[in-house]
């Protein structure tokens, strides 16, 4: 594997089906999300609130691709071509959401992080939960930086790629959401 | 003080993160027959598209009847106009003066 996560020995194999896809044969692209839904589905979940969104996010991704086919040059592995296009997605979603999110209670928190000193932090599945819903009242770009660098351990390079943003602006961002995610967590909202 | 806070809360939030990471998001349910579901939204789609084109090329001799129409009624009952501007506008001075003479003015 690469280090993004995407299998680094079926390119030829990808950019094979990309151009038996776009000649119309839809087994071919049936292949292709065959192989990548693991990794999209996978990327997507950190950003999806329940299945039933993780569902929509997936579906969005792969409908892109398929109208965006064409415009796979080639020059990059299919899957990091598919990784941006999966962020975008879920960009996308995230300031889509925005302001639904901007009453979430954030009552959950309370408990767990309320001893934080006692050793007996909460469960991997609580850790998430509570870091989910710190992360709704990121803003979208801050969330978007945190899950890709701190969650899902890419580098600043990588997030850079994927995002579209500078270098720079990644560190910049990266710096401030975590900033923010900690005021979040330990309770001290301006808000 | 401050900055033991921040240290504090730094630790704690790398260790939320790094729990986080252990729990990865099950996808089993979602991933399950997913590129079928896919498929079908694309035929679906590609037929709404579809339809929408057969409905753009029906519309057409509609348009063209219409646009024949409204050209062939132009054509017919559009009234006749002096060619020369001036003449059109001579026409309607001698209204004013025969108007005005009428009235006394």
């Amino acid at each position: 594997m690469c280090a993004l996560g995407v299998p680094v020995a079926v390119p030829d194999e990808d950019a094979e089906l990309v151009r038996t896809a776009i000649a119309g044969d839809d087994e071919a692209f049936t292949e292709l999300v065959r192989r990548h839904k693991g990794t999209v589905l996978r990327s997507a979940a950190r950003f999806a609130r329940n299945p039933a969104e993780l569902e929509d996010l997936g579906q969005e991704t792969f409908l892109r691709v398929y109208r965006d086919l064409r415009s796979f040059r080639g020059d990059a592995p299919f899957g990091h071509w598919l990784s941006r296009i999966t962020v975008h997605v879920c960009y996308d979603a995230l300031r889509k959401r925005r302001r639904e999110e901007k009453d979430v209670s954030l009552e959950v928190l309370a408990a767990p992080v309320a001893d934080p000193s006692t050793g007996n932090g909460p469960s991997a599945q609580l850790a998430r939960m509570i870091l989910d819903q710190a992360m709704s009242r990121l803003k979208p770009e801050d969330r978007l930086v945190i899950t890709l660098y701190e969650l899902e351990d890419r580098s600043v390079r990588e997030v850079a790629e994927l995002t579209g943003w500078s270098e720079t602006a990644v560190k910049v961002r990266a710096f401030r959401a975590r900033q923010a995610l900690k005021r979040h967590i330990g309770g001290d909202d301006e808000r | 003080m401050n900055d033991k806070r921040r240290d504090r809360r730094d630790v704690e939030l790398d260790r939320y993160i790094a729990l986080a990471r252990q729990a990865p998001p099950d996808i089993s349910g979602v991933e399950r027959n997913f590129e079928t579901r896919v498929m079908a939204r694309i035929r679906e789609s590609r037929e709404q598209q579809d339809s929408w084109y057969a409905w753009a090329w029906r519309l057409v001799p509609v348009f063209l009847v219409l646009t024949l129409l409204l050209g062939g009624w132009s054509v017919l009952y559009s009234p006749v106009r002096p060619d020369d501007p001036m003449a059109t506008l001579a026409t309607g001075t001698q209204e004013v003066a025969l108007l005005d003479n009428l009235t006394g003015e």
